[in-house]
């Protein structure tokens, strides 16, 4: 009898560190998303190129983390959750395509792209000259259009190196392909750039 | 600003233009990404793993119940023999013939037996 209390209270005495687990992970994913979420949002805004389509890419993306990889490793957290959002913006661009196809037949199209300005999405910026301020929206402009126009795969290696300082392995895991192929798009994304914005980055 | 000259420069002049982007999200923008953080970590509270006890209640009060079912089916014969045919003895020495003649002659039974003890002198 005694032996089934001890068995019993032990069982029991488990219980309460796995609870404090639990909310100390709620913590830890709380502080990363608190962390990754503006910068996710302007990845979707630039991929997108529509803030309130980005706003819902992102929450999508981070219920899918909380719902299905918050016990992974939290250093994994990172790749997998621009996994996610990655996967969100191809089927974003599917189910745009699809509606494009739709519109055409109808005979409407998407004037979403046209209507689209980034400058003047932008919150005025505080603590510059009109001047400086202007210069440097221009060059985002310019950035995310020619970021806008590269292939997906490229814009995606891109953004992800350079954007979020992924390291190339850490890029493969968030673009489900090979470190090589991520080199090989990551490469040509930055010449297509440099060559699109050398004559505007001056 | 000056032309890119390599891909390092080129890098780090897309990230400062970036990170600048982000640092200017307004605030109305700040909130919704709140709101759906706070969204996400309530779909954690929902799928929150269940404890070791809990798990495995289900199954345990199915195993305990099938148990408790084997073990009154199987322990039911093995008492013994029922006290039914005890009784079946019973009522077949009552209505047999004979006792059926004895109880019509009851006052001829209660007559003999002092009788039978004056000659004999003992009640055996």
């Amino acid at each position: 009898m005694s032996a089934r209390v001890g068995v019993f209270a032990v069982s029991c005495s488990r219980e309460q560190p796995k609870g404090a687990m639990t909310l100390q992970r709620e913590r830890q994913l709380n502080q990363f998303l608190a962390g990754v979420e503006r910068r996710a949002l302007r990845f979707a805004e630039i991929a997108v190129r529509d803030r309130d389509e980005a706003l819902d890419l992102v929450q999508d993306a981070m219920i899918k983390l909380a719902r299905n990889y918050s016990q992974q490793p939290e250093n994994e957290w990172t790749p997998l959750f621009y996994r996610i959002l990655q996967n969100g913006i191809r089927d974003w661009y599917r189910r745009q395509a699809v509606r494009n196809r739709v519109m055409v037949w109808f005979g409407r199209g998407s004037d979403a792209d046209k209507d689209f300005d980034p400058v003047a999405q932008a919150p005025d910026p505080g603590g510059r000259s009109p001047d400086e301020q202007l210069q440097t929206q221009e060059a985002m402009h310019q950035l995310e259009n020619a970021v806008g126009r590269l292939p997906a795969r490229q814009r995606e290696a891109f953004m992800l190196r350079t954007f979020e300082c992924l390291d190339v392995a850490g890029t493969a895991v968030a673009m489900g392909c090979s470190q090589g192929s991520v080199k090989t798009h990551y490469s040509r994304a930055v010449h297509t750039l440099r060559d699109a914005l050398g004559e505007h980055w001056q | 600003m000056n032309e890119p000259r390599n891909e390092e420069e080129l890098a780090r002049q897309a990230k400062a233009l970036f990170d600048e982007s982000v640092d200017r999200l307004d605030a109305a923008t700040l909130s919704r990404l709140n709101q759906g953080r706070h969204e996400a970590l309530a779909e954690l509270e929902r799928t929150k793993p269940v404890g070791q006890w809990a798990r495995w209640m289900p199954a345990t009060g199915v195993a305990a119940a099938a148990v408790v079912a084997v073990v009154m089916w199987q322990g039911t014969p093995t008492e013994g023999p029922l006290p039914a045919p005890d009784s079946a003895t019973d009522f077949e020495i009552l209505l047999s013939e004979d006792n059926l003649e004895m109880l019509e002659d009851l006052e001829f039974y209660s007559w003999i037996e002092p009788a039978d003890l004056a000659e004999n002198g003992n009640v055996g």
